[in-house]
């Protein structure tokens, strides 16, 4: 059998270097008595803070040991290692309708007996808790920060001109044409990236639409084409102050040419602000609510979870649990999520005294109050690809066209959480 | 006849080689100048993008491989693709030349070849999940269950041109051989693998392009296991909410340098490959 | 009689335990991924058996057939540019040439490239510099135009592929059929067509269904291009069964979409593979 020992020789020759140099490495810490608890958190830009805080942890806690993991794509990381059932302990991530597929895939640990949930924002808890496709008794999720859309404008060039914030539809569209008249373009877009037409849509969508609309079109309450029309036509009137041809420039355009002085206002969240800034480092950013409504009081903040921690159901024994705890609580401490907001600009979850980015300071008012919706694309779900939906409709120009897709294609991309919903219904006999 | 020797070129020819070659170093060259600007001189507008950069810093260069741990990185995709290659080319050569020497008699080969062959056409997307379970099912959800998906991910197109390569070579050859009393085995390894170094260049350029280029395989394998390859580490430039062209474009283009080291040396592989078919 | 038992014998055993790898790492997993056409799974956690619902859905659902027209005509039109092209450089590169090897290297860098960062830069130059060269607007902004530009930006990088797998075939022509053409009087057009492309038909055929093969599957460019749009006019078919299959919760319903879309392409390939086979054994 002299060849198929070359065979074999060939094989290990090659392989063996490769198994030799790898097994030295994914292997697991050294585990002397202390509890592992392995975290992985979905925002890579804040990679540099979680390995702050993980350093921190680990030189404060000895029965503990921390590990933060922040992959690059860490959702499709995570949906791989729940195919293979390797579950992190906790979760970092957003308030979307991933969390929803994640609790009705039973992934997720009640985490209602968590002490520090108090410590948090009530508005923010909701818009988690509305999340669910049916109601559950538990929580799920310990919000952490949030972010919020609307509109930001360059501070400097309002000041110069004595621009005024609008605070009713009117308003804005009438600043629109002042802007217009002095020659500066009011609005950069960037549509070529379908995601960023979301974000106009979503923060018009929470002042024009019941922020439930779409669990009430779930329950067959309502349908799309009566709740989301004015939408529609918002929208299509704010295009018209944008750029020529906005569908050939993506949302790094945009944030280049907001940056750059190309426009007076950009329709997006908060979280474009460090991209906005790598291009001008010094330019004075502030933001205001979107007035989708005609009414200033009926005005709503677009805000949702951006990052919060979930605890998996396989974390749940030999005190596993208390150990997740009480990395959730050194996460939340004060100190902590101030660093995280000065690094990451963004809207703390836990009530209290923090300090918040300058580009927030046409919002804090409705954080403190309370009045804010989410992001209405967070009920969407992805593979209807309703940001791709809203593009072709601003490029087609048809308002009747759109809606009447919009619920068809709802039914048929939900057909089986309207299914559950329904069975939900009727077992507990409401509606 | 008082021609020089020098006028045997085709002229011509080369001059619209030469132009055409604009094609391909406009953009090159956009690469370059983008990979040095900082953020703040990429402005929307041709000048933006064609102009010099302010200085020619290597900062972008030595934060980009900060950012993608760029030598531990390199060294993942390093042997990554070259075990790929290695046994691709001898594997996969192997069944190539037993399937091409058979597929036209036999109906068992031919079977053979066109099942793999069809394997080329599965998108990767359908693979994906049932890859991940099997993997970590198997304990390979590490670097070798990576490259043994790679290995069987380019055998039908490699398939296809070892046996195509293998037309042109004519059996005779192995006859001879055998009238000297080497076994087909032998015969293989000393003749027929020899004579098919250029498909061999081939081969390994098609191989390592793809395997050196490729995101996902690893991505969905070896998730979690904590190493990453080159083009992994460069995912990190896009993030949900902000892409660096800048840095990244530094990082492709420190990590194509390996790669044009590769190839001009299996270029001269080709030509080299030329020689000994002429000489046959 | 016993050599042609170790010739067989050798052959089997150089093929099995090939075989046999391909089958547990392409087969097996495309079996369960047909098993999971007939669920309604999100690619993790529970699901349920829907029977043949995601196959109903797919023969009625607009967005997939208007993929399949944008993957088709892109795939079509793509090969023949390709093929065209790199054809006629690989004469050229393959002719007697100045520079010759430092030429075939320039042309061979666009392979090098990812596609990803192909991806990028063409789109610069799609959105800043052709625009402003000719006073128009993107035309990856145009629902009309938008495939055009995925196709010379896939031409682009795969050409070099292609030139070099012409490079070797042209290679394998033995100077003689040349001198004994030269002879006849045959040159340019007619030397071409009668003596060298009967002669490189394997590779020909090599680069059609690799060429094609790649371009009904593309999806880095895609990515990096324009993401399926503008209006949805560039949603290729894999762009849709890794977004919505992988990224979404569809993994059911595309990977019945896979399914189909494998069926499609083998056929396809069978009767291009028989039809080049068939012209190569008339040699």
């Amino acid at each position: 059998m002299r060849k198929r020992n070359k065979l074999v020789s060939l094989f290990l020759a090659c392989t063996l270097p490769a198994s030799m140099l790898f097994t030295g490495c994914g292997s697991s810490q050294n585990n002397s008595g202390k509890i592992e608890i392995e975290l992985v958190q979905y925002k890579q830009e804040a990679v540099d803070v979680f390995k702050q805080l993980e350093e921190e942890f680990n030189r404060t806690h000895d029965n503990i040991h921390l590990t933060i993991d922040s992959p690059n794509d860490a959702t499709t990381i995570m949906k791989t290692r729940f195919i293979r059932e390797d579950y992190p302990d906790i979760l970092g991530i957003g308030g979307d309708i991933n969390y929803s597929y994640f609790i009705d895939a039973g992934i997720l640990a009640d985490v209602s007996d968590y002490p520090g949930l108090t410590d948090i924002n009530q508005g923010y808890r909701d818009i988690l808790e509305g999340l669910e496709f049916v109601p559950t008794d538990g929580t799920y999720g310990v919000p952490y920060v949030a972010n919020a859309a609307g509109i930001l404008y360059n501070r400097e060039m309002f000041k110069e001109h004595n621009w005024e914030i609008p605070e009713t539809w009117e308003e804005l569209i009438a600043l629109c044409e002042q802007i217009k008249s002095e020659g500066i373009l009011p609005f950069y877009f960037g549509f070529k990236d379908t995601w960023t037409c979301l974000a106009p849509w979503n923060s018009l969508a929470v002042d024009l639409a019941p922020p439930d609309v779409c669990q009430q079109v779930n329950a067959g309450n309502t349908v799309f084409t009566n709740e989301y029309r004015e939408v529609a036509e918002k929208m299509q009137q704010l295009v018209s102050y944008g750029e020529d041809g906005p569908f050939a420039y993506g949302y790094n355009d945009a944030c280049t040419a907001f940056a750059n002085g190309e426009s007076a206002m950009f329709a997006i969240g908060s979280y474009a602000v460090p991209q906005i800034k790598s291009v001008n480092p010094d330019m004075d950013i502030d933001s205001f609510v979107t007035p989708g409504s005609s009414d200033p009081n009926g005005n709503t903040l677009n805000s949702g979870v951006d990052l919060q921690f979930c605890v998996t159901s396989s974390c749940v024994d030999e005190g596993k649990k208390e150990a997740a705890y009480e990395v959730l609580n050194f996460l939340l401490a004060d100190e902590n999520v101030q660093m995280y907001l000065d690094d990451q600009s963004a809207v703390p979850c836990k009530s209290g005294d923090f300090t918040l980015a300058s580009n927030l300071d046409g919002m804090t008012q409705y954080i403190a109050d309370g009045k804010m919706a989410d992001y209405q694309d967070h009920y969407y779900p992805s593979e209807m690809a309703v940001d791709a939906q809203i593009q072709t409709f601003l490029i087609e120009g048809d308002v009747d066209a759109f809606l009447t897709k919009f619920d068809s294609d709802w039914l048929r991309y939900n057909r089986d959480i309207i299914q559950m919903v329904k069975d939900y219904n009727k077992e507990h006999g409401n509606q | 006849m008082n021609v020089k020797v020098k006028e045997r070129y085709n002229w011509p020819v080369t001059i619209l080689l030469i132009l055409g070659l604009i094609t391909v170093i406009f953009p090159l060259y956009m690469t370059i100048v983008i990979a040095f600007k900082q953020p703040s001189e990429m402005t929307n507008s041709i000048a933006g993008i064609l102009s010099l950069p302010k200085s020619w810093s290597l900062s972008n260069f030595s934060e980009a491989m900060r950012v993608t741990d760029f030598w531990r990185s390199l060294r993942n995709s390093l042997l990554i693709t070259g075990v790929t290659v290695v046994l691709s080319i001898l594997l996969h050569s192997m069944v190539g030349y037993a399937i091409g020497r058979n597929k036209a008699k036999k109906k068992w080969y031919n079977l053979a070849y066109l099942y793999i062959v069809s394997g080329m056409f599965v998108p990767f997307a359908i693979l994906m999940m049932p890859l991940v379970k099997q993997t970590a099912q198997w304990g390979i959800a590490n670097i070798i269950g990576v490259i043994l998906c790679y290995l069987v991910f380019y055998m039908p197109m490699n398939l296809m041109l070892y046996s195509g390569y293998l037309v042109n070579i004519p059996v005779a050859l192995e006859e001879a051989a055998r009238v000297d009393g080497a076994t087909t085995w032998t015969t293989y390894w000393k003749i027929i693998f020899p004579i098919m170094s250029p498909m061999h260049a081939t081969v390994a350029v098609i191989t390592a392009l793809s395997v050196w280029n490729d995101v996902m395989t690893p991505l969905v394998i070896m998730s979690g296991s904590g190493l990453n390859t080159l083009p992994l580490a460069q995912m990190s430039f896009q993030t949900q909410f902000g892409t660096n062209y800048n840095l990244a474009f530094a990082s492709y283009l420190l990590a194509l340098l390996p790669l044009l080291i590769f190839y001009i040396i299996c270029q001269k592989q080709i030509l080299n490959g030329v020689v000994n078919g002429a000489v046959k | 009689m016993k050599y042609s038992n170790d010739r067989q014998r050798t052959f089997m055993l150089m093929t099995i335990p090939v075989v046999l790898l391909f089958f547990a790492f392409n087969t097996l997993p495309l079996i369960k991924g047909f098993i999971y056409s007939f669920t309604n799974f999100k690619g993790y956690g529970t699901y349920d058996w829907v029977g043949f619902r995601n196959y109903i859905d797919l023969f009625q659902d607009a967005r997939v057939g208007k993929s399949y027209l944008f993957t088709l005509k892109m795939a079509v039109l793509a090969t023949i540019v390709t093929n065209v092209v790199s054809l006629i450089l690989a004469l050229g590169l393959n002719s007697k040439i100045r520079f010759k090897s430092a030429l075939r290297g320039m042309y061979f860098i666009p392979n090098i490239l990812g596609a990803l960062v192909v991806g990028y830069i063409f789109n610069y130059f799609f959105t800043y510099i052709l625009p402003s060269l000719f006073n128009t607007t993107s035309i990856l902004a145009s629902t009309t135009w938008a495939w055009v530009g995925i196709v010379v930006v896939c031409a682009w990088q795969a050409i070099a592929m292609n030139t070099i797998i012409y490079i070797s075939g042209l290679s394998t022509v033995p100077e003689e059929v040349y001198e004994a053409g030269s002879i006849d009087g045959a040159t340019g057009w007619s030397k071409f067509k009668n003596l060298t492309f009967p002669l490189i038909i394997p590779f020909f055929s090599i680069n059609m269904v690799l060429s094609g093969k790649n371009f009904l599957m593309v999806f880095d460019q895609i990515m990096a291009l324009t993401k399926g749009g503008p209006a949805q006019s560039t949603e290729s078919i894999s762009f849709l069964i890794y977004n919505n299959g992988m990224a979404g919760g569809q993994f059911g319903f595309q990977s019945a979409n896979a399914v189909v879309f494998f069926i499609v392409i083998v056929a396809f390939s069978v009767a291009q593979l028989r039809f080049t086979s068939s012209k190569e054994e008339q040699l």
